[in-house]
């Protein structure tokens, strides 16, 4: 017992060893997460009814998720460059990235007025308005995101001599970037297969 | 031996901001204890005027020849009364207001990890309640589509409101949620990760715990409101249908079709179960904290007391058809929630146990916040055992929408709740003016809202029995379905609504005489042994702490400790400096 007790008053009082910054993000994804996931079930419990359409996703779709899948890489190479202190090189990876998930953001914009075009309305089916829902709210996130990448940019072209804050910014930029990733991928399939 | 084996731990204090103007010290503060004091005030303020609908219900119910208000009006108020107390009130008091003030004083930290991101959390709290509040002044005024917001008579002509109304609450809701994030993000991260050194997880108070699982519960809950309200927000704006079936109005098909209201009640009931606990658990914590206090003895069982907060929390999520029995499902559905609906009742009872456990033999002083958490426990066991009827499919179904219903959940997660509240200020008053709140009118506040709770909410009870319905804004001529005394009932629990509200008055001029010309508290008045009472000015000032963080030695619950001249010993004393009392040579050993 008072081993224990020895134990305990050497406490640091972290439950991770983690920074505050990472350890907020995982908590923020999870509850991102749950969110989607629960949009998700939404979108299975409705898809029973018998008024449901299949709706044909534009092929524009595949391009504009090789472009997120490419931000998400670019944003991997600028994290490994940050590490390795090259700030320049890493640098053009960030704004590649940014340049890329705008790219992605006005391409699901452009995929929004090809359906509107053909005449799906959200209020046409309810497919269609859970698919107008969905990019919006995964957009919505990209542009929560793009707020942190401006701060991170700006700080690259300020010189510093400390750069493990910076490395660990980029850092939790791009595990955003993977996750928001994930999650398209995951809604994208849920769009294929439905 | 231990202390060699473990090497000192040195973290460094991360930088406390400190504000440059009046503007960014007192309004758009980054200090947790003023943006709790900020939380609360928003918090009563919206709180009272849920209180004065509720006086025109009742007084409407009792006495309709009156017809103080409309039937439509009678909608709107019991729609806002609902949703400004269990969201804008309870959810917001609890977490934003007692979580940001005990927090970092109860975990030995300066401030919340995100100060800035705090301040956010507050003001997009407070951008909620006006949008809230402003559908009072639009036209067709504020929703009355009753605060379960049911599609989907909600979004329908015929449903007060409909104009914009429902418009207001669907987007206020999803702005306090963002801002509830927030906050939510700091009180989890704070506790996680800013803990003074010494301060383990099992040393924290359980109003740390309390608080800290129900905002857990409150981030993966709120999401699911937040999906409903933007799911009906397309119905209602963009005709999509998602929960609205084909529909004729006023002879007229409605372009909606397919849509499943029953979607809505699942996704409304996933977020709405846990937020009984969201407020409840935080309510668990410290009515715990405060019975040790006052009872002069450790809190009984505190492991098991830990356990039983974090397993209620896990176990909210899987009850939430409960709420929907009559609403129609696959019989082994309800076998299934009324299975675990009934489990969920073993932890709680376990806390009950265990309160009264610490009372044993206790030195119990009735103080005003021991009344108050006395009063909780008999209130929280009678609401807690109505939830067992109503948790049954076929003693439900026959009860569901009548005042038995009400009475229930006034009990367990209005009165309750609030009577931990009200014991919580009457405790840390002291600490947060420096002043006492003064005795005889908090002693008359509370026998009149304890013994007035009763007068209202018993009756209702019987009400229900005889199948008064509830939402009704009159009984009308109902000899043949009632017998008379139900009016007559009604009559007096209106009569006792309205000395209760009076009690509340005389609380809340109690507030805010006793902060002006309150007598001046003794340092640590309670004697208690918690962080918040350490520090070195009370109230404490930004920073909190001097210097030095405190250490922590021991947990939250050393009274009448064998051996220690005092009957407590801070948190913060190590062994070694605890006087020790005539005939003993240490903590609990007698001098052979």
């Amino acid at each position: 017992m008072a081993d224990q007790a020895a134990i305990d008053n050497n406490h640091i009082g972290q439950a991770v060893s983690m920074p505050l910054s990472r350890v907020a993000l995982y908590v923020l994804m999870a509850v991102i997460g749950v969110l989607f996931s629960l949009f998700s079930v939404a979108y299975i419990g409705r898809m029973a009814y018998g008024d449901w359409r299949t709706l044909p996703e534009p092929t524009l779709l595949w391009l504009n998720t090789a472009i997120i899948m490419l931000s998400s890489i670019s944003f991997h190479q600028a994290t490994k460059n940050a590490k390795e202190n090259q700030i320049k090189r890493s640098r053009e990876y960030l704004l590649l990235s940014g340049v890329l998930t705008f790219g992605f953001i006005v391409g699901q914009l452009f995929v929004w007025r090809e359906l509107v075009s053909f005449g799906y309305f959200a209020s046409t089916n309810p497919s269609y308005a859970f698919f107008y829902l969905l990019t919006a709210l995964h957009i919505l996130h990209l542009a929560g995101g793009l707020i942190a990448w401006t701060v991170v940019t700006i700080k690259s072209f300020i010189p510093q001599k400390e750069t493990s804050d910076f490395a660990l910014k980029v850092n939790l930029c791009a595990v955003y970037w993977h996750f928001l990733l994930i999650v398209w991928a995951l809604l994208f399939i849920m769009l294929l297969l439905t | 031996m231990s202390e060699s084996i473990i090497p000192e731990s040195e973290l460094e204090e991360v930088e406390l901001y400190h504000a440059k103007s009046w503007w960014t010290e007192k309004v758009f503060t980054q200090d947790a204890k003023l943006i709790a004091i900020q939380y609360g005030l928003t918090a009563f303020a919206i709180g009272f005027v849920a209180l004065v609908l509720s006086w025109f219900m009742r007084i409407q119910i009792a006495f309709p020849e009156l017809s103080i208000i409309s039937e439509g009006t009678y909608y709107q108020f019991i729609t806002m009364h609902g949703m400004i107390m269990v969201v804008y009130l309870l959810t917001a008091l609890f977490l934003g207001a007692f979580g940001n003030y005990m927090i970092p004083l109860m975990v030995g930290a300066r401030d919340m990890v995100f100060p800035y991101l705090n301040m956010v959390s507050y003001w997009t709290y407070l951008v909620a309640v006006l949008v809230l509040f402003v559908s009072f002044f639009t036209p067709g005024g504020p929703t009355g589509a009753g605060w379960t917001l049911y599609p989907p008579q909600a979004i329908l002509g015929g449903t007060p409101g409909q104009e914009s109304g429902i418009i207001l609450m669907l987007v206020s809701l999803c702005i306090f949620i963002v801002g509830f994030t927030m906050g939510g993000l700091n009180y989890v991260i704070t506790i996680l990760q800013a803990r003074t050194r010494g301060m383990t997880l099992m040393r924290m108070p359980l109003t740390v715990w309390g608080i800290f699982t129900a905002t857990v519960l409150a981030l993966f809950a709120f999401p699911a409101l937040f999906v409903s309200a933007v799911m009906m927000l397309f119905d209602k704006i963009l005709l999509t249908s998602f929960f609205m079936p084909a529909l004729v109005e006023f002879g007229e098909n409605l372009t909606y079709g397919g849509g499943s209201p029953i979607l809505f009640q699942h996704l409304f009931w996933f977020f709405g179960h846990p937020e009984v606990y969201i407020v409840a658990l935080p309510a668990f914590g410290i009515v715990s904290d405060l019975i040790s206090i006052h009872a002069r003895k450790n809190i009984f069982g505190f492991r098991m007391m830990v356990w039983a907060i974090v397993g209620i929390g896990a176990l909210s999520f899987i009850v939430w058809a409960h709420h929907m029995y009559v609403s129609g499902m696959n019989p082994y559905f309800g076998f299934f929630f009324a299975t675990t609906t009934l489990i969920i009742a073993v932890p709680t009872a376990l806390k009950v146990y265990n309160w009264i456990l610490t009372l044993w033999k206790g030195n119990i002083n009735l103080t005003i916040p021991m009344l108050f958490c006395l009063g909780f426990i008999v209130t929280f066991l009678n609401g807690g055992l109505t939830g067992l009827f109503l948790g049954n499919v076929i003693v439900d179904v026959p009860l569901s929408d009548t005042y038995f219903v009400v009475a229930h959940f006034h009990m367990v997660m209005g009165i309750a709740p609030v009577l931990v509240i009200l014991g919580a200020i009457y405790h840390w008053f002291p600490l947060i003016t420096g002043k006492m709140l003064h005795e005889g009118m908090g002693r008359f506040h509370f026998w009149v809202t304890f013994v007035g709770s009763y007068l209202i909410y018993f009756p209702m009870h019987y009400l229900g029995f005889i199948g008064v319905p509830r939402r009704y804004y009159e009984m009308g001529q109902t000899e043949a379905l009632y017998t008379s005394s139900a009016a007559d009932l009604n009559v007096f629990i209106t009569l006792a609504a309205l000395a209760v509200g009076f009690a509340q008055l005389v609380f809340i001029f109690n507030v805010f005489w006793s902060a002006k010309r309150g007598i001046i508290a003794e340092k640590n008045p309670w004697n208690a042994t918690s962080l918040e009472w350490q520090t070195p000015e009370q109230p404490p000032i930004h920073g909190n702490f001097g210097k030095e963080l405190p250490v922590v030695y021991r947990w939250a619950y050393d009274y009448s400790v064998p051996g220690a001249e005092d009957d407590y010993i801070p948190q913060d004393v190590p062994n070694e400096d605890v006087k020790l009392a005539d005939g003993y040579s240490e903590l609990g050993v007698e001098k052979t």
